[in-house]
């Protein structure tokens, strides 16, 4: 988090060594004592510690195998009776205090067998990632299903009266639906479309090249994307 | 730029020869008319003519003595050619020249004929002539007891079937869409082009009774008659094409060829193909060899099976065509990759898709990297990093269902046509997908 460079210590030689960063728990020996863990490993077992990569997609996920499987058969038992102990503190931003590697915890564990790449494997659940477009675990917008028929034969006349005054969003705030329903449900009257698309036409032809380009670049890269090519 | 010397150049034919042609390349051979060879022809029958015109011209009176070379009388046409500086390589039979494409006795002398039969490890069961028949396109001789249209279709057929086969049993949640790309991938015309060219089978630069059996021959200037797609013609092909009307793959499983392409849709290539005569190569003729070529690679599957049966025949495909490298992660395009794994999640019921940021670097910094995974339930069904919050979400949605559609039973699946051996165990049905999430 701190920019490399900043000093935070009254000496060169306070800083370097505040900012010394211990080896990996896997390169310590699980019977070494405090005083060890900067030094080699001295045990003969084998250091499972992969560099950090990209999941492979030809993995199957373990709820993607069909039922017959013998891959699912054999995976069920870890599955079912796998420790998940949440972590004392959120995974993406941990306490000094869990930030030090515990020895005997993290060697046990990945000197046995390699994790499954679709598994959690650190033992950490699920929920204590904070989910995207969710605000305290609720869905920003939950859709209703509150309107009848005879509110969107009104949302549809208010349209076709006044579309400008009755725009797609004053419509969903007032019948408190998304601007997607709207767009579902009512048709602006015919000119209407054809007056908004003139005035984005407008806005665009003010557009400098640097904002023109970048918004080409952007839907580019949107495109290349879903391509698979970025 | 420095002008072509066509004076300069070897040729590939095995025989030399050469018409009042030498002068200029737009004169014709004698004997024939203006309209029947084009100018580009002339210049491939003149490549392999005589180094300097001022010798033959200097000197005609070889081909009028009765000399040494008076075995050189047996070619019908007397075209002038010094066969005291180019003495033919071979002796042809009479009249092979006016032969679309050479006789099939010729076939026991050709060395580029016994190597590639050699080189791709056939069976003495498949005979020399058959292998040179399975090098004359279409376009080069329009008989078809002597060009290679039966044997393309055979072959065609067959590779179609093995690569389907494998494809539906490696990977029984392809996409249709998909599936039609990893088949054009395998057995397409570009595919089997460079299978043809691998193997080493070159072609000649014009067809004729007097070219190398070992060459494949095919026209440059037109398309033949060959049969390599099946399917149906539609009647609104035009409009799909300049129009840009739908083309839906349901109707593709219907009409289109196994490429989910449709038959025989007419090209404007005129102009090209008028460009075709005076260039060395476009668009158009680049077309021609590639067919030519793929047909080629058909042939010789097809005509080992004719001559050497099934297995041979599935070993061979398995071989050269099966054993290609294809990476089907790339074959992968989306719209709407979050709307299709909900879909996806609802219909084998599954908890809905979430996504959660498991890790991120650099937020306000230019470059940030943040790492998204979905989950349903406790399972994590796929994982995308992206410089902004959005991509790595479709990223991880693209990757979770990559991981879906690419489902392996593994890499020794058992195929339905490996029933057909002896002895073989009771079949066990093979894992079959309910259908695909969303339509295209």
């Amino acid at each position: 988090m701190l920019p490399s460079g900043v000093r935070h210590k009254a000496t060169s030689a306070r800083t370097r060594r505040a900012l010394r960063i211990g080896p990996h728990g896997s390169f310590i020996s699980p019977d070494g004592s405090p005083a060890d863990r900067a030094t080699r490993p001295t045990a003969d077992h084998i250091i499972y510690n992969p560099p950090a990569s990209a999941a492979s997609v030809l993995h199957t996920p373990f709820k993607f195998l069909p039922t017959n499987d013998p891959r699912r058969r054999a995976n069920l038992a870890s599955e079912l009776f796998s420790v998940s102990h949440p972590a004392s503190a959120s995974p993406l931003r941990p306490s000094p205090a869990s930030a030090a590697p515990t020895p005997t915890s993290s060697t046990t564990e990945t000197s046995q067998a390699p994790p499954d790449p679709t598994v959690t494997s650190t033992g950490i659940s699920p929920e204590s990632f904070p989910a995207l477009g969710k605000r305290n675990g609720e869905p920003l917008y939950k859709p209703q299903h509150h309107l009848t028929k005879e509110d969107i034969e009104e949302m549809r006349r208010l349209r076709t009266e006044d579309p400008v005054t009755n725009s797609v969003l004053t419509l969903a705030k007032r019948f408190k639906c998304s601007k997607l329903f709207v767009l579902m449900v009512c048709q602006a009257p015919r000119g209407h479309k054809e007056k908004i698309d003139a005035q984005l036409t407008a806005t665009k032809e003010r557009w400098g090249p640097r904002r023109r380009a970048a918004r080409e670049e952007r839907a580019a890269r949107l495109g290349l994307l879903f391509n698979g090519q970025l | 730029m420095k002008r072509l010397r066509f004076d300069r150049w070897t040729g590939q034919l095995p025989l030399t020869r050469a018409g009042s042609a030498l002068g200029s390349t737009s004169m014709p051979r004698p004997g024939v008319s203006v309209a029947t060879i084009s100018p580009r022809c002339t210049a491939v029958r003149y490549q392999s003519t005589l180094q300097n015109t001022s010798v033959w011209q200097g000197n005609p009176t070889t081909l009028e003595s009765d000399g040494p070379y008076e075995q050189y009388k047996l070619y019908e046409e007397d075209d002038g050619t010094d066969h005291e500086r180019f003495p033919p390589l071979e002796e042809l039979p009479e009249k092979a020249t006016t032969l679309p494409s050479p006789p099939p006795e010729r076939a026991l002398q050709s060395a580029k004929l016994a190597a590639l039969h050699a080189r791709l490890s056939l069976p003495e069961r498949l005979p020399l002539q058959t292998l040179a028949r399975a090098l004359v396109d279409a376009s080069a001789d329009e008989d078809a007891r002597f060009n290679n249209t039966n044997l393309a279709f055979v072959g065609q057929s067959l590779i179609h079937y093995h690569v389907a086969e494998w494809l539906m049993c490696r990977y029984p949640r392809l996409p249709m869409d998909i599936m039609y790309a990893a088949m054009r991938g395998y057995a397409g015309p570009a595919t089997l082009h460079q299978v043809a060219r691998s193997w080493g089978i070159e072609h000649a630069a014009a067809p004729g009774g007097e070219v190398d059996p070992g060459l494949l021959q095919f026209s440059q200037q037109r398309v033949g008659d060959s049969i390599t797609a099946f399917g149906y013609r539609r009647t609104e092909s035009k409009a799909v094409q300049k129009l840009r009307w739908r083309h839906g793959l349901s109707s593709r499983v219907v009409f289109d060829d196994d490429f989910g392409d449709m038959i025989d849709v007419e090209d404007s290539r005129a102009e090209l193909m008028a460009r075709a005569n005076t260039e060395w190569g476009n668009e158009y003729t680049r077309a021609l060899a590639e067919r030519a070529f793929a047909n080629c690679t058909r042939a010789i599957t097809g005509a080992l099976y004719a001559h050497a049966g099934r297995e041979a025949a599935a070993s061979f495909i398995k071989a050269h065509i099966l054993s290609r490298t294809l990476n089907m992660t790339y074959l992968f395009a989306f719209k709407k990759p979050t709307r299709e794994l909900s879909l996806l999640c609802a219909r084998e019921e599954f908890e809905p898709p979430v996504a959660r940021l498991l890790s991120e670097t650099g937020r306000a910094s230019r470059t940030p990297v943040f790492v998204v995974g979905i989950f349903s339930g406790k399972d994590k069904l796929g994982e995308g990093q992206a410089a902004n919050l959005n991509s790595a979400r479709h990223q991880a949605a693209m990757n979770a269902l990559k991981s879906w559609y690419l489902y392996s039973p593994g890499e020794d699946t058992r195929l339905p046509s490996e029933m057909l051996t002896e002895g073989a165990k009771p079949w066990e049905p093979a894992y079959i997908d309910i259908g695909e999430i969303i339509s295209r």
